[in-house]
């Protein structure tokens, strides 16, 4: 049905804004992303900028309102999602594409058993066909596929009773168990300790390999991304600035924000230092500028940058938008330090 | 579990102590002399000093008050100068028609509150959430006392679908006294149509004494459903796939309950308190009217006994909310 050509994943110029008290915020501004069968991909930025917002609003997550989203389309396997029914959407959701969050404290019901809510999510993610026992069994499996020591007990007990770590693989082992075409990994890592870090990275890198999942992992952290991915796309205030294969990004990074992201990273596993480096702030998305929403911040801004910026492509699978590369004179100033 | 429930039945007795003290320290510094209310208008001065040197209203306010718990720990709640009987034999006839209809009462609120806060919350900022809110927003508005008299006058006197005062017909008989509760003795004797009736004589002065819980459980659920629908654990639930009505009813409602508990819990003293004054509205028979008119005596033994037994009554209650909360919620019942 699917060949190898259709992208498991395609947002196209995808729009979104909140409705807010104060006026209309353009969060996101017409996105473009293509994830190919088995890719994962890094989906990185400031906080803010509309990571969390993207992913989550493509699947129907964004309440709406106050979200509205204004244009574009997202298809999953070809399938088109925008304007699907809410039942029809939560087929897609967990069975689909899973979702694996950034605070494995707060994702869980506190007053709920581990195994109620794994068995409760497996049967959604069956359309309710998954007997309980059903259910209850592939639960136990995928516990045992996470690592988690001792199932059988963790089963029976509460969120509160076990460790971030132990309750994030709780959470991964509920978002792979329909084996998900697409696993959407909203920092995962960022709530825990360094250690529990690392080793939920190990499982995620692992799981990814063993059951070829395709993925997008969000982070502030390009050393995180660098672990797991193998491409990464760049958002800033609601717009790609730059999407690249990872070693591409590392050497031979073009937009000027993802030079300062690595410019405030020094070495590629230390976390960036919230752009410290980079001075201004991001534009006012009430009212954001109609060219390239970086140019108050970036050094190398010039008239042309405040026309819309399109993509240009600087190398193989390389994408900018950046007025730089399109002439001679100008592209060597893009790499100028 | 045990230990909690040791450990709040000490406090409880240690609270009622306290209670006594207030009670008694109110009755007595009321004016008015005891002993002549109790020889009653017109004895003679010599039976009135001979009824305060048998009942020891000549001794010092202390020393009474410990003869008055010594008569409470032998379940000596005095004597009724109004009733002319015991206070306790009077207790045990009218307190079964309050704990009924405050047991109806409490259910009625919760029973109606609870779905309502839901769907005001499922419903923000639309018409039926716009509906509900004004009904919670006028059953705290509008006094007990007041709301239970409008209800007699427009549903009992204008439009005569239900009774207006009592707890049964005059030709109804009354079931064989078991728990003294009318509808429970009635179903016991199987005979459903007397429990309906009481069930009936009791809608008004219940729907009196519910409407400001009702209205309090609504507030409290529609808020803490509203928030606890933003939490990230819903969130996961949706991105799961799992329908709205598990998320509603289960994943959502059981976080939100638990303050709402605190509110019925608080609520449920109330109610209690309001007896008094909705008992005599609709002259209906249970402990809240016998205090009533006991204070329009000054007949303080009853006032005081009613007090107390309220006051334990809702000790209790909170005591079972603090256990429903422990059911309900692991990280409690981990601490105790
Ligand atoms: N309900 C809302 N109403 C108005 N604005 C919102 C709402 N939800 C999110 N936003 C705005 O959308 C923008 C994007 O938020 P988002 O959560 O996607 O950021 P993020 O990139 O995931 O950041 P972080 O790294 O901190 O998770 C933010 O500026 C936020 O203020
Ligand atoms: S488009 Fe212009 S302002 Fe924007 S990053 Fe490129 S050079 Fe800077
Ligand atoms: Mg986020």
């Amino acid at each position: 049905m699917t060949d190898s050509s259709t992208p498991t994943l395609e947002i196209r110029d995808f729009s979104l804004v909140f409705d807010t008290f104060d006026g209309t915020y353009h969060a996101i501004d017409k996105v473009n992303l293509t994830l190919r069968p088995g890719e994962a991909m890094g989906l990185v930025g400031e906080t803010g900028c509309g990571k969390s917002v993207l992913t989550r609003a493509a699947f129907g997550l964004v309440p709406t309102p106050p979200a509205r989203i204004t244009s574009g389309s997202v298809t999953l396997e070809g399938r088109e999602l925008l304007g699907l029914s809410d039942r029809a959407l939560r087929g897609v959701r967990g069975k689909d594409v899973a979702m694996i969050f950034q605070d494995p404290m707060t994702y869980l019901n506190p007053v709920f058993r581990i195994g109620t809510q794994l068995v409760d999510a497996i049967r959604a993610q069956s359309g309710g066909k998954a007997s309980k026992a059903e259910a209850r069994a592939l639960a136990l499996e995928m516990l045992d596929k996470v690592h988690l020591p001792n199932p059988e007990r963790q089963f029976r007990s509460y969120p509160h009773e076990l460790s971030g770590g132990m309750r994030q693989r709780v959470l991964i082992a509920m978002a792979l168990a329909a084996k998900p075409k697409l696993l959407i990994a909203d920092e995962p890592t960022t709530a825990l300790d360094v250690t529990i870090q690392a080793q939920i990275l190990d499982l995620m890198a692992e799981l990814v390999e063993d059951m070829g999942l395709t993925m997008i992992m969000i982070s502030h952290d390009l050393g995180v991304v660098a672990q797991v991915c193998s491409r990464v796309a760049v958002m800033y205030a609601g717009k790609i600035v730059e999407d690249a294969p990872i070693r591409q990004i590392f050497d031979a990074p073009s937009h000027p924000y993802t030079q300062g992201l690595l410019a405030a990273l020094p070495h590629p596993f230390k976390p960036v230092d919230k752009l410290a480096s980079i001075p201004g702030s991001l534009p006012d998305l009430l009212n954001p500028p109609e060219g390239c929403r970086f140019a108050a911040r970036c050094a190398k801004a010039h008239a042309a940058c405040a026309a819309p910026v399109d993509f240009r492509t600087v190398g193989p699978g390389h994408e900018v938008a950046c007025t730089l590369y399109d002439l001679a004179e100008t592209k060597e100033l893009a790499h100028e330090h | 579990m045990l230990r909690l429930i040791l450990k709040r039945l000490g406090l409880m007795i240690v609270m009622l102590l306290g209670l006594a003290v207030i009670t008694f320290t109110i009755a007595n510094v009321a004016p008015g002399d005891p002993a002549r209310l109790a020889a009653g208008p017109d004895a003679s001065q010599e039976m009135v000093e001979q009824v305060r040197a048998e009942r020891g209203f000549d001794k010092p306010v202390p020393v009474r008050f410990f003869i008055y718990l010594g008569q409470l720990a032998r379940g000596d709640l005095g004597t009724s100068v109004y009733t002319g009987r015991e206070v306790a034999r009077d207790i045990a006839q009218f307190l079964p028609a309050t704990l009924e209809l405050v047991l109806f009462s409490i259910t009625i609120a919760v029973v109606f509150g609870i779905p309502l806060g839901v769907l005001a919350a499922v419903w923000q900022n639309k018409a039926g959430d716009h509906g509900i809110r004004l009904l919670a927003v006028s059953g705290a508005a509008l006094p007990m006392f007041w709301l239970g008299l409008m209800l007699q006058w427009y549903l009992a006197l204008e439009l005569d679908l239900f009774p207006l005062g009592g707890r049964l017909g005059v030709f109804d008989d009354v079931p064989p006294k078991i728990t003294g509760m009318i509808t429970i003795d009635a179903l016991l004797d199987g005979d459903p149509g007397t429990a309906f009736t009481a069930l009936w004589h009791m809608v008004l002065p219940a729907l009196a004494l519910s409407l400001p819980a009702l209205a309090a459980i609504i507030r409290v659920n529609r808020a803490e459903m509203l928030e606890v629908l933003g939490r990230d654990y819903v969130t996961n639930a949706r991105a799961q796939g799992i329908g709205p009505f598990r998320i509603i009813a289960a994943y959502a409602l059981k976080n939100a309950i638990l303050p709402t508990l605190a509110m019925i819990g608080l609520r449920f003293g109330w109610m209690l308190g309001g007896t008094v004054l909705v008992e005599g509205v609709f002259d209906f028979p249970g402990v809240g009217l016998y205090a009533a008119k006991a204070a329009v005596s000054s007949d303080f033994e009853p006032i005081m006994a009613v007090t107390l037994i309220l006051g334990a009554a809702f000790m209790v209650t909170n005591l079972l909310i603090d256990l429903a909360y422990a059911l309900l919620d692991p990280r409690v019942r981990n601490q105790i």
